[in-house]
């Protein structure tokens, strides 16, 4: 490549990084006796302009492990998708359930690797046979760190507090799944690169459960009113 | 299966994978060997770098430098008349947010040899990996050898000034601790790939806020409980006065009787001083 | 061997009529004239031995290594021609360590039996390769527990409970085959493969016994099995080998 071509490329680069779609982003994953709940809230943004309101940022790894992304969308995704790609190569070789360990590794290893290249932040959680619910949070560098709850994206910022303050070892699949959800709707409630609607994953032994709350059922917080067109809804 | 490319590439040089021999390309066909002046006539071929290997057609050959994501602050660390002691704090920081409070920067290596590290946490991970394939081998072996303090500090110090050579350092300032032929080993190596040994070590922040106190109090005929009070004294300092720090620690001890680090603990902290509640009052006008 | 004389035999690239490669035969007879090497899986995990003949009276004791551990948690033994082996072993190394480097896991033991085969068997592809003139067995201590694999010449891979090849293999398999191995310890199957192999061995040369396992004992890891352990074995043996000759005579 010569001088001024290379220039050219650089610049090109530079202009697609700076419009690059982001979810600005409030992800979380808690473990809890025999599982996981993750939680993301919807938003997508490009800049200052809502790109996408029902994004799904808990993508599916394998049966039981799944992967809350932060950062860029299309790293993110392309990430999820060569972890997608390897674990289920990985499965057909093996007689058990892929390990969330595994799923963690091939996230970390990637990103790792290609740290200079990434804007990815990852939160790998699921439900093994040895470990049972784990989460492993792989933050932009690509360190791996095994802990019982992990936040991530922008809007976390808002949440360590009361996370730290309600996150307790040995909660119930419900109290943990609410946990997860009122933790998104506070950082929704403060942050403006996160909102729309809440979804969460619950990953036990026994499988995977969805759930999902739409923008207009999302729990009020401090300064904010009920939508006019869901009381018109309920008088109706 | 996917290869994996060795960890060290012969034509690399160490911590760097990549192809296991020099390739013939069409570069140096067509510009034939020059002279190298820093190539070494005899052994040590395994650590010969291929220049071809390095800059190759296709490839850019400059790599920007990364900045650190998650890092750990000081480890401090100082010899005693057994052994070798090294502590620091078990956060790792992610700017200056607090994110991940247990992570265990201090990491026994084999029987005699552990490793504390500052810096980049991702990359500490890297070099932890790097290590445990050797312990490995070790084992493999079977023959009760292993590296020795004094040898995993050399293969660091060839690793880490590499990596530098790439324009790619691993961002670690890392201290060596362990017990050879009976004497307390101590050894440092930054990320461009600059070390020395000394009796006591401290990266980061602590070598401003610990290295005085080392200095003045330190000796290396000292008993293991004072040298534990010196090290929780150093700690102390370091939580009071540097931003990225926590008050929960491990303390690591080689002797000859072998390697413990311990569990997290935290230290009592003074904030209880008279004049600590309204500083203003004895000295008029100030704040 | 029937193929001896009648051609077929110069290269693994072509079969006999009668649909065998003989050059990986040849290579599985160069396994059967070696020393016998037995493994037994036991119900707390796995004991590999081998009868290593001591060709002179010179020989260093301990020379000759014929286990070694390729990761922690999994260890081969080879019969055979010796040198053959290693290079197995070397593969098998490389084998584990990358794949606990890629899947940040120990590779599991039906996997790693799995990529050794596969490496042996493209020895009996190319015209310009010679198969292994190596059988290996390998012990391994995963999720799954305690396994015993072998791999021969050929790159075939199999699971056994217990399992002899080299020399004396069809005595040590009668023996092992009596055994009740859900109810043996290692600690016993240690004496058991002691005895078998004195059994098997054929009289004038001496032999040493080199022993390895992976069991609780061994802190689940593939280590060689103590040297006072193995004497005592090793006079159990002889002991019993004189009552029986005594009863013979």
């Amino acid at each position: 490549m010569n001088g001024e071509m290379r220039h050219h490329a650089e610049a090109l680069e530079q202009e697609l990084k700076q419009g690059e779609i982001s979810l600005g982003t409030t992800i979380i994953a808690a473990s809890f006796e025999g599982g996981v709940v993750l939680g993301a809230d919807s938003r997508t943004s490009n800049g200052n302009y809502v790109a996408n309101r029902v994004t799904d940022k808990l993508t599916q790894l394998t049966d039981r492990v799944f992967v809350c992304r932060s950062g860029s969308a299309a790293d993110t995704q392309n990430l999820s998708m060569y972890v997608q790609h390897f674990l289920h190569q990985h499965s057909m070789e093996l007689d058990t359930f892929v390990s969330v360990k595994t799923a963690a590794r091939l996230a970390t290893q990637l990103t790792y690797q290609n740290k200079n290249m990434l804007q990815a932040g990852l939160i790998v959680a699921g439900w093994d046979q040895e470990e049972g619910g784990s989460v492993y949070a792989v933050p932009l560098g690509g360190t791996l760190v095994k802990v019982p709850f992990s936040l991530g994206g922008s809007g976390s910022a808002y949440i360590y507090g009361w996370c730290d303050k309600n996150w307790r070892p040995s909660m119930t699949a419900d109290d943990c799944r609410r946990f997860v959800h009122t933790a998104v709707s506070h950082a929704m409630a403060r942050d403006g690169s996160s909102g729309g609607c809440i979804r969460t994953v619950t990953i036990t032994k026994d499988g995977c459960k969805r759930t999902f709350t739409p923008g207009s059922e999302v729990p009020l917080h401090h300064g904010e009113l009920q939508g006019a067109a869901r009381t018109m809804q309920v008088s109706a | 299966m996917l290869a994996r490319p060795p960890s060290h590439s012969p034509a690399l040089g160490p911590g760097c994978a990549g192809p296991p021999l020099a390739e013939a390309s069409s570069v140096s066909i067509q510009y034939p060997a020059q002279p190298t002046a820093q190539v070494p006539t005899c052994g040590a071929a395994s650590f010969l770098v291929d220049h071809n290997a390095v800059n190759a057609p296709g490839r850019d050959p400059s790599q920007h430098t990364q900045m650190p994501y998650v890092t750990g602050s000081s480890v401090l660390a100082l010899t005693f008349k057994d052994g070798v002691m090294l502590a620091s704090d078990t956060l790792g920081s992610y700017g200056s947010t607090k994110r991940y409070k247990s992570f265990e920067r201090i990491r026994k290596v084999n029987d005699r040899t552990v490793l504390g590290a500052s810096g980049e946490l991702s990359d500490f991970q890297y070099i932890m990996n790097l290590l445990d394939e050797l312990t490995t081998d070790d084992f493999c072996e079977d023959d009760g050898g292993m590296l020795s303090p004094r040898e995993i500090w050399s293969y660091l110090c060839r690793v880490l000034y590499n990596r530098r050579n790439k324009q790619d350092p691993l961002w670690n300032s890392l201290v060596i601790g362990g017990i050879e032929h009976g004497k307390p080993f101590l050894g440092t190596v930054g990320m461009i790939g600059t070390h020395y040994t000394d009796d006591h070590i401290a990266t980061g922040f602590g070598n401003m806020l610990a290295r005085p106190l080392f200095r003045e109090k330190h000796s290396p005929d000292m008993s293991e409980a004072d040298a534990e009070a010196l090290i929780h004294e150093a700690l102390k300092v370091c939580y009071y006065r540097d931003k990225q720090s926590i008050n929960k620690f491990q303390l690591a001890k080689i002797t000859e009787a072998g390697v413990s680090v311990s569990e997290p603990f935290a230290l009592p902290t003074r904030w209880d001083y008279k004049h600590f509640e309204n500083p203003s009052a004895n000295a008029v006008g100030t704040w | 061997m029937s193929g001896i004389g009648t051609g077929y035999d110069l290269s693994v690239s072509t079969f006999s009529p009668d649909g065998r490669v003989f050059q990986t035969d040849y290579a599985q007879k160069a396994v059967d004239i070696g020393g016998t090497v037995i493994g037994l899986r036991c119900n707390d995990g796995v004991v590999l031995g081998c009868e290593k003949t001591v060709v002179s009276k010179m020989l260093e004791e301990g020379s000759n290594k014929r286990t070694f551990a390729v990761d922690r948690h999994a260890g081969l033994a080879i019969a055979g021609l010796s040198a053959d082996g290693r290079q197995v072993v070397n593969r098998a190394k490389s084998e584990a360590s990358n794949y606990l480097s890629f899947y940040g896991d120990k590779i599991p033991g039906h996997l790693l039996s799995e990529r050794i085969a596969s490496f042996v068997h493209v020895f009996n592809l190319y015209w310009y390769a010679r198969p292994f003139g190596t059988s290996v067995m390998l012990a391994t201590m995963d999720r799954a527990g305690p396994q015993l694999y072998v791999i021969d010449p050929s790159g075939t891979a199999y699971r056994y409970f217990g399992a002899a090849v080299g020399k004396g293999r069809q005595g040590a398999r009668t023996t092992i085959e009596r055994l009740k191995l859900e109810q043996l310890s290692c600690a016993d199957g240690v004496k058991e493969i002691a005895k078998i192999l004195h059994q098997v061995h054929e009289e004038e040369k001496p032999f040493e016994l080199e022993l390895s396992w992976i069991c609780e004992a061994s802190g689940n890891e593939f280590r060689r099995v103590p040297a006072d352990v193995v004497a005592e074995a090793d006079r159990l043996a002889k002991a019993a080998l004189d009552e029986s000759d005594m009863d013979d005579d």
